[in-house]
């Protein structure tokens, strides 16, 4: 009991993690893409984004064809003469800021909504919980798509569009946790002691909730990349000059049957790995988080 | 008995079909489909091309866009504002009536009425200042001034039946004509009023599926040889491809310029291509607080000639048509290619990177200016890429240039409340001749005379005006080009549209049939030839 004790909860969560080799791998691979994505000014040669580095007569090089800036374009380039190795990089830093800043603001929203509308109970939490049903009852490609084509383009309102059609997994997964805490006898105790509202909720119900949220924000994230993907690949997304990983994909897919390949395959594996890897490890914390399933 | 009958009728099918070749059906794949069935309800490619094969216009254009007969067998302009067409006297309508001038009345009487057209044909009509018919099969039309036009735009609009919509008493007005009530475009959707004098009828319609027309039989020009045609619109390019590859359809409309190679190697697979009448060009807005301009303090630097200058020199015409369009198109200097009514031969433009750097810098401008360059990106052939390669050669002298690519509807309406600086966009000679973009284009806005009405840079030159405007007046045809040419001098030295490149349009169909490409783009199955047996 003694060595339990000194065991903090995060290590013992670390050690059970480590037991399956593959989410290691994927913890791996996403380690090392994130890195990528976050220093691309460094590992990339060329700044896709900044055009005067592009040379359209470079457009639709095959892959290994040397550059006209001395280096050679080890996956060729696109129909603008864009490198694609670096535009991968930057493409997925697009992606992940795009998916890791929506499923942050969701989780935020979603987790206010969701734990006010557990605590406060009746109508309150009546109200909300329809409003998440109709907002689940849509598709989010088809929200995505209206909200965008009401914002217009851009990275920031692909977040703020991303966000509006997630926040409501939150709310309805805070909201059943919180729901079975609210009964538990450390809450019945902390009302007793007449705590404030936002106290009872923030530190007593929140950290008690938070292990499926982890788990669920985990997957959503390769959902939020997934879906800005899709809206980029129909044109609503980002602009056309600083292409993510799915706009990437959109315009190397009419070049499909005239035999240029890689313009779409490269960039479809670097999102395929990135959300296989995302998978995996949003896998294996459901596993190890989930109390029903250890021990 | 019911048997009996089921039977005899089978029996009936299989003597029919013994006895005749079998039903020859052309499917052709169309990157577009009609707003409407109704020819007159919206000025647009596919409609337009659905038109052509139901109603038939007075005049009509060959491939290459010269004016040829239609309903009329010949016209003369008897003085400078009085026009007398003969009509054909072979002529019958779907139903068996026969054609008259009456329908020519009814039809310039119906343009006007129609309910919530998006884009009407009464520009085409507006000249038109009285009609006399002396006989059923000639017609006088009067114009308030002089209008060499006439015959050009009267093959804009369709012909349809006066007596399939009670029309048979109505007569011309010019302030408007009077009817009891006028045909909706729903008649023509349904069916009911598709009553044309064209080679093919109507047969069935059913909206983002197919359009089915059957032959003709007492159709008075040449005989097409199909018993059956049937439009599928698949408007995505891959599709579209494979739907041909696959054998789905026998022919379709521009194939994208990426799969050209593949199709060529293909042997199951011909081309027909042709120049078309369409420029693609960039727009230079020159109102006094620029849209999409940053960088410059509120100052418009388009609104100086060596600014604008500096990016036209910018663009590389032949990289893009080699690189972007894979080869089809052509680099373009003017409005309209070589060879069409108009084109000043001695209009140039050329690249020079270094010389338009030295121009922004006089301007004031070393360091240049940050620009948005709105493009429509599912309109024109490759049209968010062209824009892409444009805002690349703009960066390297100096302006940085960001793209906004949305679909159509977005770009245009944003386009027409002149929401962006610089827009690429395309032009369409529908008459075929030089006085169509600059009259849209170039022309200070007039809504009354139809000028400038795609003129969204604020531009206005009154002399250049004033030039158009003698040209449109002038019914002597070689006068009038060269008044035409010296006003494309004009405006092409304002440099207000820089011209990139025109189109080249381009059909695939399956080995053995063959089409004659249009200078106009449209796909015609009374055109398409099949192969001899």
């Amino acid at each position: 009991m003694s060595a339990a004790r000194e065991e903090t909860p995060l290590r013992r969560l670390a050690r059970d993690f480590a037991r399956s080799r593959v989410a290691v791998i994927g913890l791996a691979v996403l380690v090392l893409v994130m890195l990528a994505a976050v220093f691309a000014q460094v590992v990339a040669p060329q700044d896709p984004y900044d055009l005067a580095q592009l040379d359209i007569m470079d457009s639709l090089q095959p892959p290994g064809t040397a550059g006209g800036a001395g280096w050679t374009y080890w996956l060729g380039t696109d129909d603008q003469g864009r490198d694609l190795w670096s535009a991968i990089f930057f493409g997925l830093r697009t992606s992940l800021e795009v998916g890791i800043l929506a499923t942050l603001i969701a989780l935020a929203v979603g987790v206010a909504v969701g734990m006010l509308a557990a605590y406060a109970g009746g109508a309150v939490d009546g109200a909300i919980m329809r409003l998440v049903d109709i907002q689940l009852s849509f598709p989010a490609i088809l929200i995505a798509l209206i909200l965008l084509a009401l914002l217009g383009k851009g990275v920031d309102k692909v977040i703020v569009a991303l966000a509006a059609v997630q926040w409501a997994y939150y709310a309805r997964t805070v909201r059943g946790s919180a729901l079975v805490e609210r009964r538990k006898e450390y809450v019945e105790a902390a009302r007793c002691l007449a705590l404030p509202h936002h106290r009872i909720m923030l530190r007593h119900l929140l950290p008690n909730c938070l292990p499926p949220l982890i788990v669920v924000a985990t997957v959503q994230v390769a959902h939020a990349i997934a879906l800005e993907a899709t809206l980029s690949f129909l044109g609503v997304g980002v602009p056309v000059t600083e292409p993510s990983l799915g706009m990437l994909i959109a315009s190397g897919y009419g070049f499909m049957l005239s035999g240029n390949y890689w313009v779409a395959l490269f960039p479809g594996v670097a999102l395929l790995v990135v959300i296989v890897a995302i998978n995996l490890v949003g896998d294996r914390l459901r596993d190890v988080l989930n109390p029903r399933l250890s021990h | 008995m019911v048997f009996r009958l089921l039977g005899l009728a089978t029996a009936a099918a299989i003597l029919a079909g013994a006895g005749s070749a079998p039903a020859a059906t052309l499917t052709i794949g169309t990157s577009a489909e009609p707003s409407s069935l109704d020819p007159h309800y919206h000025n647009l490619g596919p409609n337009t091309r659905a038109r052509k094969h139901v109603f038939k216009s007075l005049v009509g254009f060959d491939a290459k866009m010269r004016l040829q007969p239609e309903l009329a067998e010949s016209w003369r302009a008897v003085d400078d504002t009085t026009w007398e067409f003969k009509l054909r006297r072979d002529v019958k309508f779907h139903d068996g009536s026969p054609f008259t001038a009456q329908d020519v009345v009814y039809t310039v009487c119906r343009i006007p009425n129609v309910a919530n057209s998006p884009s009407s044909f009464t520009v085409y009509t507006k000249g038109i200042a009285a009609i006399e018919m002396p006989d059923p099969h000639t017609l006088v039309i009067k114009t308030a001034k002089p209008y060499p036009l006439l015959p050009a735009e009267l093959a804009t609009f369709g012909i349809i039946s006066a007596k399939a919509a009670g029309g048979e008493q109505v007569t011309f007005d010019k302030a408007g004509c009077k009817a009891d009530s006028w045909p909706t475009s729903q008649a023509f959707n349904d069916g009911t009023l598709m009553v044309g004098t064209g080679p093919f009828k109507h047969k069935e319609y059913v909206k983002g599926g197919r359009q089915v027309l059957e032959r003709n039989p007492d159709y008075w020009g040449p005989k097409p040889a199909w018993d059956t045609v049937v439009f599928r619109p698949i408007t995505s390019d891959g599709p579209r491809v494979a739907a041909l590859l696959a054998g789905d359809v026998d022919m379709i409309e521009t194939p994208p310029v990426q799969d050209m190679e593949r199709l060529k190697g293909t042997p199951s697979v011909t081309l027909a291509q042709a120049q078309s009448a369409r420029v693609i060009y960039l727009a230079l807005g020159v109102q006094d607080t620029p849209p999409t301009i940053t960088g410059t303090d509120g100052k418009n630097p388009l609104k100086d000639p060596r600014v604008r200058e500096a990016l036209s020199l910018a663009v590389d015409r032949d990289a893009i048509v080699k690189r972007v369009m894979q080869g089809v198109a052509e680099p373009a200097n003017q409005f309209l290619p070589a060879g069409f009514f108009g084109n000043n031969p001695d209009v140039k433009v050329h690249t020079d990177a270094a010389k338009a750097k030295k121009l922004l810098e006089e301007a004031g401008y070393p360091k240049g200016f940050q620009l948005t360059l709105g493009t429509p990106n599912d309109r024109y052939i490759n049209d968010d890429k062209v824009a892409q390669a444009v805002a690349q050669m703009f960066t390297r002298i100096g302006v940085q240039t960001k793209v906004d690519a949305t679909t159509a509807n977005v770009f245009f309406s944003k386009r027409n409340k002149q929401e962006y600086s610089v827009f690429l966009a395309g032009w369409q000679a529908d008459s075929g001749e030089m006085s169509s973009p600059l009259k849209a284009l170039v022309a200070t806005p007039i809504k009354d005379k139809g000028y400038g009405t795609t003129n969204y840079t604020s531009w206005s030159d009154p002399e250049f005006d004033g030039m158009l405007e003698t040209a449109l007046a002038t019914v002597d045809d070689a006068q009038r080009e060269k008044l035409l040419q010296a006003a494309v001098k004009r405006a092409m030295d304002a440099t207000i549209i820089v011209p990139l490149h025109y189109e080249v349009t381009v059909w695939a169909m399956k080995k053995g049939l063959s089409y004659e490409p249009r200078a106009d783009q449209y796909t015609l199955a009374a055109k398409v030839v099949p192969a001899q047996p």
